[in-house]
């Protein structure tokens, strides 16, 4: 899998690449809106992310010039805009998805899988981590063939952390990925713990081991081993 | 009214005074002098005939001789003509003359007819002359309103055309026939582009300003989400890490309503698409069912449907989104949620105990009702000012009897 990271802040640039490796991804990056340009016209990437405001140019003419040289790259922006018609434009232009700073690295991360899922294998994929079977286009979980009937926010919840796997996640970002907008509701937390018992009794009525821990003062991992 | 018509009726006022009050002087003035002018002529013949001199004929229109004494002096009289069979005025002069033997009273007469036809006449031309007045005077003002108020009618097109989205500069010509126009046109001009030029760095401000921090911003939350990741973290310092991560977190949920509430403020939202708003709360309440179900809320609505609204889809959205949270926030266990749209309003009604204060600063910015609580206290702001946005008003209203509060958006038009 062959990332391009268009991105200007050379901090963030740095996380993104680093945090992106450790999945397993190769990384490239770019700087500036030319420096972008010619690695699109040189290279062929699965993925890339891009920044939409950039010192010499803006990202929407990548997107463009992606989509005349009909290239099969997926493109999720990051912008530090996040006015709704930036996000339309660039949605319309042909961008994949949309992810408006600050983001969470692991949101980012899950957004990102699926945009690759779904142009690299036509959706026809199962995501399988030890026991479980997951067939993200049915919206099915499996351990070891058996059905594992799950809620839809316990579903997105699992597939959150299959995304993200011996990482932290933290509660915040959790809650983001579940609620949105309305993450901030109610005590949005106790919903995570919720939800997370019942996936994990779940789980374990089909005889699957705690694959989810909770990681003190942090939030919680979904852990290998 | 129009300043035509206005300062045309004072013009029309104004002559029709001084030519009511002219005709009279005139009219007097007329049959003074003409009386005077009779007098003398009768006076005249007075004389002539004392000196002896025979009267001259065709001068006077009636000579009568009397032997019965007359009261002497100038006088007015009505005489019959016998010919019209009307009553016509005379002007007469009676005198005693010493004849032969038998003093005799003559009375000299002369009509003042042609007087009355002299002052009609100029009766008639003094009105001739009001009427074209006033004619005149209207078709002068109508064609000066088309000629040289049409640069004002311009500018005034212009004003009402203009709007600060678009950001250009009052289309208006800098010279005009009238001086004052083109003052006004080129204070006008003046004023816009201050307003342009104001309207766009603040426009620019808050653009940087939401750019500039949210970098900084996706920094810290990425930098703390991999330290996060670290083996080695012990687990005092996890904690530390966490909070921090927490805080970031808050923090940019609060630029975010920050940049929205000023972005609404500056009218960056111009687009308006035709919305059921009945469609908008549905989505919303699905999307907040998990903290519905958890506060065991019974929801119920009413709806009388009423017409699509103009609105910006994510301003809608926000309306409704905040009202909902807002009641779902300050809900109790068990308690409802009840929400009623019409033609003329949205309201969204909620149980929960009584809060202090005065309601109209529940919408004030980083007003919150828990102190505790972890939102900044910017959603009811956010309400108002989509509300104000589109005209709408938006009032509090708690029910003590069953601790209901209700926040209803009116939208008046």
């Amino acid at each position: 899998m062959k990332i391009l990271i268009v991105e200007d802040e050379p901090a963030l640039r740095s996380s993104l690449v680093e945090y992106l490796r450790q999945d397993g991804y190769v990384c490239e990056a770019a700087e500036n809106y030319r420096a972008a340009h010619e690695k699109i016209k040189l290279y062929t990437y699965d993925c890339i992310l891009l920044d939409l405001t950039l010192p010499d140019g803006n990202g929407l003419d990548l997107v463009r010039t992606l989509k005349a040289d009909s290239s099969r790259a997926g493109v999720l922006i990051l912008s530090a805009r996040d006015s709704l018609d930036d996000k339309v434009l660039g949605l319309e232009l042909g961008a994949d998805d949309y992810l408006a700073k600050p983001f969470h690295l692991a949101e980012l991360n899950a957004r990102l899988k699926a945009i690759i899922r779904r142009r690299q294998f036509q959706g026809q994929r199962q995501l399988q981590f030890r026991d479980l079977c997951v067939f993200p286009d049915q919206g099915l979980v499996s351990v070891r063939d058996e059905p594992l009937p799950l809620t839809r926010m316990e579903y997105d919840l699992l597939l959150f952390f299959l995304a993200n796997p011996n990482r932290v996640l933290t509660k915040e970002s959790i809650a983001e990925h579940l609620w949105g907008d309305d993450a901030d509701t109610a005590d949005s937390f106790d919903f995570i713990y919720t939800h997370l018992k019942n996936l994990r009794k779940k789980m374990q009525e089909k005889g699957v081991d705690n694959y989810i821990r909770t990681m003190y003062g942090m939030g919680y991992k979904l852990s290998t081993e | 009214m129009k300043l035509l018509t206005t300062t045309n009726r004072y013009y029309l006022l104004l002559a029709t005074l001084v030519f009511a009050v002219g005709s009279v002087v005139l009219y007097f003035g007329i049959s003074l002098a003409l009386r005077i002018e009779v007098d003398e002529q009768l006076q005249n013949q007075q004389r002539e005939i004392m000196r002896g001199s025979r009267l001259k004929a065709g001068l006077l229109d009636v000579v009568a001789l009397s032997t019965e004494p007359q009261p002497a002096g100038l006088r007015d009289t009505m005489l019959l003509d016998p010919t019209e069979n009307v009553l016509v005025p005379y002007r007469q002069l009676s005198f005693r003359v010493e004849g032969d033997g038998m003093p005799q009273w003559v009375t000299l007469r002369k009509s003042l007819l042609e007087t009355e036809d002299m002052v009609g006449l100029v009766l008639t031309v003094m009105l001739t002359v009001l009427g074209l007045l006033l004619l005149s005077l209207g078709w002068l003002n109508r064609w000066l309103s088309r000629r040289i108020w049409r640069p004002f009618e311009h500018t005034l097109a212009a004003l009402r055309r203009y709007d600060l989205q678009h950001q250009s500069e009052l289309a208006l010509p800098v010279h005009t026939p009238i001086d004052e126009f083109t003052e006004l046109n080129q204070a006008l001009l003046h004023m816009s582009q201050r307003l342009v030029a104001d309207y766009q760095s603040l426009k620019d401000f808050t653009e940087n300003a939401a750019h500039e921090t949210r970098t900084p911003l996706a920094i810290m939350q990425a930098k703390l989400e991999q330290l996060l990741q670290a083996e080695e973290l012990r687990p005092a310092t996890a904690a530390l890490v966490g909070d921090l991560y927490s805080a970031t977190v808050r923090l940019a949920r609060l630029h975010h309503a920050l940049t929205l509430l000023s972005k609404i403020e500056n009218r960056q939202f111009p687009q308006a698409v035709p919305l059921q708003l009945e469609q908008v709360v549905e989505n919303r309440l699905r999307m907040l069912q998990d903290f519905i179900d958890d506060k065991e809320l019974v929801v119920t609505k009413q709806v009388q449907g009423g017409p699509a609204r103009q609105m910006h889809p994510a301003l809608a959205d926000s309306l409704v989104g905040n009202l909902l949270q807002n009641a779902i926030k300050h809900n109790h266990r068990g308690g409802t949620l009840h929400w009623t749209l019409t033609a003329e309003y949205l309201s969204v009604s909620n149980t929960g105990p009584a809060v202090a204060g005065e309601p109209t600063r529940f919408f004030e910015r980083f007003r919150k009702l828990n102190p505790s609580s972890e939102s900044p206290g910017l959603g009811l702001s956010i309400v108002q000012q989509i509300c104000r946005y589109y005209g709408y008003s938006v009032r509090y209203t708690f029910s003590a009897p069953d601790s209901t509060h209700t926040l209803r958006v009116e939208f008046g038009h």
